[in-house]
């Protein structure tokens, strides 16, 4: 029985050891990124993501010399908190010291990342309701607007108005992929041998456009336009940890 | 017959006799001392006449250690015989050499002279000391790719023999650059007896490369010809050595070597005016000095600061003897006050030590008159910022990360936007907000058009009525057909009249239609109410089926 107790504390203390507060930070500070990245891991794969844990994650990854799967972890991390200090910092470092590119933001992509696209889409799908439902209800009741009523329409209406540029930027800024290969060559053509116009490196973020034969049609930070294999990108949007490319897809 | 074939034997005789060479070699002294200077004399006699032989010194192969040069030929003309003359210095060590068999090449046939034995023994009492002798001055060290190597042949006299000249140095040197000063420039010796004669060698490639250097020093033995000259002769000279060169070390080689290789040094800087204005240009000379190969030297790049904008202006490249280079810059003073020129640093590989030296050109201390331009942040942290406000706290490197325990995150990081449920509820809820409004605006309007539907419901009364009337008229059912005639035209003008259908008469219908025929509406309707009031036979409005039909479809029209 003791020993059944013994193997099943065990077995406890294995599951909770990665998970306790300060392992992975004190890894890090130590040097041991290998080991912060496994513990950070092993947290948003039983936990999930957050921006913190995800600007963690980029730094050991860049530490480790994973220039892509950092930048990944940083520009997600930014989309759940868009003044993440940590991945702020990372991506400034990654672009001043790393030599990464990463497309200049537009006023637009600006002020979406002032809240976030979620919440910047609330707050438009809110006013568009709010400004619906204060000039239809009134005709539907054939009633006079009131004060109130009023007030609803233009404060809706301003919310909807302001929140148009937010939605905008948020899809522009959404329409971005980080390079994962080393090496990339941005093709005139989306054909396996077509010409190669210049090349990108790997962490590199690019602004893409439509697919086309297992290609996407991207943009680099400098404005010079391309075809770049699609299994060479993984797209900002739609992940949680960095893919691994060096997986077998399931057939 | 007999005398031809005599003629026809002697020209075939003649034809197979074939010209015979004798040649005969003697070397004097038949011993040589190791050093001595000796004469080889080659005989040659032949059949033919032989006339003179050319490019003989080319084909000689001497043995290592030996000089030997073709000095020239005794011959006359029409002779069959000739006399080539050699002079030579023997070997410094002991032994046979063997000098290999050449072609003596005449205008009419090629002579083999067979291989020449020397011997050299230091038993002969051969004193060189008194003897002019000439000296290969190279160093014997690893030499390396791009230096300058100088070398020179130093040729010695005595009071017994005095050189008075030099000529024909020749070099084969593979992967090598031979240069030399020219012929004429010879140095003598201190001693007066003797000829200094200089080159430069330039290693161009790496490995091993064998160097053979051979000349001719003119010779005087003071031997009194006349009253007016005294004898002398030309006494050939071969050096033959193995050098090794290597590239430039690449451990601790500094970025900004530019190839130099030598024993360099700086001088003090020139400059052409330590009293300049701001904007003034001034010119800064600085020169290196020393031995090395100053020629391919790279000029130092000097960066501008932010008192001084330097352009690098020209070059003065001395001759090579010179030894010296010069780089001259254009210094524009940017600010008022003391200044210095910067100081320039140089990096130069020593030969000799194998290690990268710096060669430094001091600052030169200038006092800049004039204004300063006006004020400008030279380096801002944000361009767009305001001169004199603080430059924001940057971020630099990575920040150390902090992870709450626990928190709960989000398995993907999927965009609102790209939920599904999302669009669709958004969706339904305005469609049907959209359907609620046209359905109360329809209904609304009916409401304050209520005269539609009256006169549709009529509309649709009369075509049944019509219909009920087809109906009796096929059946011969006269009642009947006149009671869904009178009732179609109550139908379709009671909309018209704003009245109920029952309420209304045929003169009502009149008001109605007013082109009608009263009579025949008084008959259908007398006879639709017969029953209650004694009507006439009903026949007769069937009769009138088409006048009744057209007062529907007007009254239909009219709705």
């Amino acid at each position: 029985m003791s020993r059944f107790l013994t193997l099943l504390g065990l077995c406890f203390w294995g599951v909770t050891a990665p998970l306790r507060a300060g392992v992975g930070e004190a890894a890090y500070e130590r040097g041991d990124y290998v080991e912060a990245l496994q513990t950070w891991r092993a947290q948003a794969e039983q936990n999930g993501v957050t921006a913190e844990l995800l600007a963690a994650i980029g730094n050991a990854e860049w530490k480790l010399g994973h220039k892509g799967r950092a930048m990944v972890c940083w520009e997600r991390a930014l989309l759940l908190s868009p003044r993440n200090p940590v991945a702020l910092a990372g991506i400034k470092h990654a672009q001043g010291a790393g030599g990464t590119d990463r497309p200049t933001q537009t006023w637009s992509e600006n002020y979406a990342a002032f809240l976030g696209a979620d919440l910047w889409l609330i707050l438009g799908a809110l006013g568009f309701w709010g400004t619906l439902l204060a000039v239809l209800v009134p005709k539907l009741r054939r009633q006079a607007m009131g004060d109130w009523t009023q007030r609803v329409l233009i404060t809706s209406a301003t919310l909807f108005a302001l929140s148009i540029p937010g939605l905008y930027g948020a899809y522009t800024l959404a329409s971005r992929a980080v390079v994962r290969r080393t090496e990339v060559a941005v093709k005139l053509t989306p054909t396996v041998l077509g010409e190669a116009l210049n090349g990108t490196a790997e962490g590199d973020v690019l602004r893409t456009g439509r697919k086309l034969n297992g290609h996407t049609f991207v943009t680099s930070a400098d404005g010079k336009g391309g075809w770049v294999k699609s299994t060479e990108l993984e797209p900002i949007w739609g992940g949680g940890l960095p893919a691994n490319l060096d997986q077998m897809q399931a057939p | 017959m007999r005398a031809f074939l005599a003629i026809l034997a002697c020209c075939v005789a003649t034809s197979l006799v074939r010209a015979e060479n004798h040649v005969t070699w003697e070397i004097t002294p038949p011993v040589c001392g190791p050093g001595q200077p000796f004469r080889l004399q080659v005989r040659i006699e032949s059949d033919d006449v032989l006339g003179p032989a050319n490019q003989v010194g080319k084909e000689i192969k001497p043995p290592r250690g030996m000089a030997l040069r073709f000095s020239g030929q005794v011959f006359r003309a029409n002779a069959t015989e000739a006399t080539l003359n050699f002079s030579g210095v023997a070997p410094e060590e002991e032994g046979t050499y063997v000098l290999p068999a050449f072609n003596a090449r005449f205008p009419s046939q090629m002579v083999v002279v067979p291989a020449i034995t020397l011997i050299v023994s230091s038993k002969t009492g051969y004193r060189k000391e008194g003897r002019a002798r000439a000296e290969l001055v190279l160093p014997d060290r690893t030499f390396y790719v791009g230096e300058k190597i100088a070398g020179s042949v130093v040729m010695r006299g005595s009071e017994q023999e005095t050189v008075t000249g030099t000529f024909g140095l020749e070099c084969e040197a593979e992967g090598f650059n031979f240069q030399t000063e020219g012929s004429s420039f010879t140095q003598p010796l201190q001693d007066g007896h003797g000829l200094t004669k200089t080159f430069e060698l330039t290693p161009i490639r790496a490995g091993q490369g064998e160097f053979n250097l051979s000349g001719i020093m003119l010779v005087n033995t003071g031997d009194r010809i006349s009253s007016l000259s005294t004898s002398g002769r030309d006494r050939p000279f071969n050096f033959r050595r193995k050098l090794s060169v290597e590239h430039v070390p690449e451990t601790g080689r500094p970025a900004d070597w530019g190839g130099s290789i030598g024993k360099l040094e700086a001088t003090p800087p020139d400059l052409s005016n330590r009293f300049p204005e701001v904007g003034e240009p001034i010119k800064l000379k600085l020169t290196l000095v020393g031995e090395g190969n100053l020629e391919r030297i790279v000029a130092p790049e000097i960066p501008g600061t932010d008192s001084w904008d330097i352009t690098l202006a020209s070059e003065l490249r001395q001759r090579r003897s010179e030894g010296r280079r010069t780089f001259i810059y254009t210094l524009v003073p940017r600010l008022p006050g003391d200044q210095k020129t910067p100081a320039v640093r140089f990096a130069t590989f020593n030969p000799d030590s194998k290690k990268f030296e710096s060669v430094e050109f001091i600052s030169v201390a200038v006092k800049v008159s004039g204004n300063a331009p006006a004020k400008v942040e030279l380096v801002t942290m944000d361009p767009s910022a305001k001169i004199g406000t603080p430059a924001a706290k940057t971020i630099t490197g990575l920040l150390t990360p902090t992870v709450a325990a626990g928190a709960k995150g989000v398995a993907k990081i999927e965009p609102l936007a790209a939920s599904q449920p999302f669009w669709l509820s958004n969706s339904a809820a305005l469609v049907a907000l959209l359907l609620a409004t046209l359905v109360i605006s329809v209904v609304g309007y009916f409401a304050a058009h209520p005269e539609i539907l009256v006169r549709r419901r009529a509309r649709l009364a009369l075509r049944r009525y019509r219909t009920a009337a087809q109906e009796a008229q096929r059946r011969q059912d006269y009642a009947a057909y006149a009671r869904a005639i009178t009732q179609g035209l109550r139908a379709g003008a009671a909309p018209l009249l704003q009245a109920e259908p029952l309420a209304l008469t045929q003169s009502d219908i009149l008001r109605a239609l007013p082109s009608a025929n009263l009579t025949l509406l008084t008959a259908v309707f007398l006879a639709a109410d017969g029953a209650k009031y004694g009507a006439k036979d009903a026949a007769q409005a069937i009769a009138e089926d088409a006048q009744l039909q057209a007062m529907l479809n007007t009254l239909e029209a009219q709705l």
